[in-house]
């Protein structure tokens, strides 16, 4: 009997376990953000975390082993980031009569981001690898937690700091627009893919087609601009440390 | 959607390869990312199959990253002594970026093709 139970208590040592507590929490968040009508600070990112940092402790797996039971998912980041691509392709599209200025405002933008996240973390007091896993916050998770490799940052940090940048991004937005008086949807879209990625994408959808595929492409473009400057720039940065 | 599977694959692979070749330190999906974006200008054939992939990818990227963002909590000790400059940079870094490229793109897109006005209303 008690061989029975031990080897029952073995099963929260699986992949099998970890994968399906991932998917079951995913599964749950996915119910809450429809329920909440797709509320930035319902986003699945948070909610789905949850449930697995409750269950984790209880059942006695730390966090390394669960990163090794969900490799399976998170080997998929690799294909996810090159698949953005594709709407990268289709949103070229829509903007070819402004490509120059968006192009300019995508690196300025891309700079302004990651200047000001490392200049108050370094200003703070923050050591250099939570400098380093600050300096990609802006951009895309899957493009986020590559780069921070380059950066020396911790990926955990890396990819907490781009969720909850996005969830800020996607709060502040109404009224920060409203202050600066932006009636242009091209430029509220725009803002809100440059400096709150996925997230921001999504709340851009709200004021229209427009300004999402307007943010849609300030997401792939900031993302694939830093992902091409930082691994440069960073040695140069993490000197003055 | 294997179609699609085997193309982001195979470009994610071709950014490897190109990395190992030129040394450049870039993340392998990255590169590959490019790769796919300049195969798909150019409309290279087969190319639009990775769509429905693409698009399923992206659609559940949160599953594919909270596993990571877990960190940040079961591992909070190693976080802890720097929690006020983390929140600081995030959550001020933030807003303060969000008004900085607003203003910025204000003055880069704002009266161009004559559409800077709100009037105009979609959706």
């Amino acid at each position: 009997m008690m061989d029975k139970l031990d080897s029952l208590a073995g099963l929260v040592h699986t992949p099998l376990f970890g994968i399906l507590l991932t998917l079951a929490s995913y599964r749950f968040a996915l119910w809450v953000y429809g329920r909440s009508n797709s509320l930035p600070l319902f986003h699945p990112f948070l909610v789905a975390s949850i449930p697995v940092i409750i269950v984790l402790p209880l059942v006695g797996v730390d966090y390394e082993e669960y990163r090794d039971q969900t490799t399976l998912i998170s080997f998929l980041l690799g294909p996810a980031t090159v698949a953005l691509a594709w709407p990268l392709y289709r949103q070229l599209h829509t903007v070819r009569s402004v490509l120059t200025p968006i192009l300019i405002a995508t690196v300025l933008g891309a700079f302004i981001s990651a200047a000001i996240a490392v200049g108050l973390a370094w200003w703070l007091g923050a050591p250099a690898e939570v400098v380093g896993s600050l300096a990609p916050k802006s951009i895309t998770t899957p493009i986020a937690v590559e780069v921070v490799q380059s950066t020396g940052g911790f990926v955990s940090l890396a990819a907490g700091a781009v969720a909850i940048t996005g969830i800020v991004g996607a709060l502040a937005a109404g009224p920060i627009f409203r202050l600066l008086k932006v009636t242009d949807h091209r430029i509220k879209g725009f803002a809100l893919g440059l400096v709150a990625h996925a997230i921001g994408t999504a709340r851009a959808f709200e004021y229209g087609e427009k300004a999402g595929a307007f943010a849609g492409l300030a997401l792939g473009l900031c993302g694939l601009v830093t992902a091409m400057a930082l691994p440069w720039l960073w040695p140069w940065v993490a000197q003055y440390l | 959607m294997i179609d699609g599977l085997l193309i982001l694959l195979f470009f994610q692979f071709l950014g490897e390869v190109v990395i190992r070749l030129t040394g450049i330190p870039l993340p392998a999906s990255v590169v590959g990312m490019v790769l796919l974006l300049l195969a798909l200008l150019l409309n290279v054939p087969f190319s639009q199959r990775v769509a429905p992939a693409a698009g399923a990818l992206i659609k559940h990227i949160s599953l594919l990253i909270f596993p990571l963002g877990v960190g940040i909590v079961l591992q909070w000790h190693r976080y802890e002594d720097y929690a006020l400059a983390l929140g600081v940079a995030v959550v001020l870094g933030t807003l303060l970026s969000l008004v900085l490229v607003t203003l910025m793109l204000k003055k880069l897109l704002g009266g161009k093709h004559g559409e800077s006005a709100g009037g105009r209303h979609d959706g």
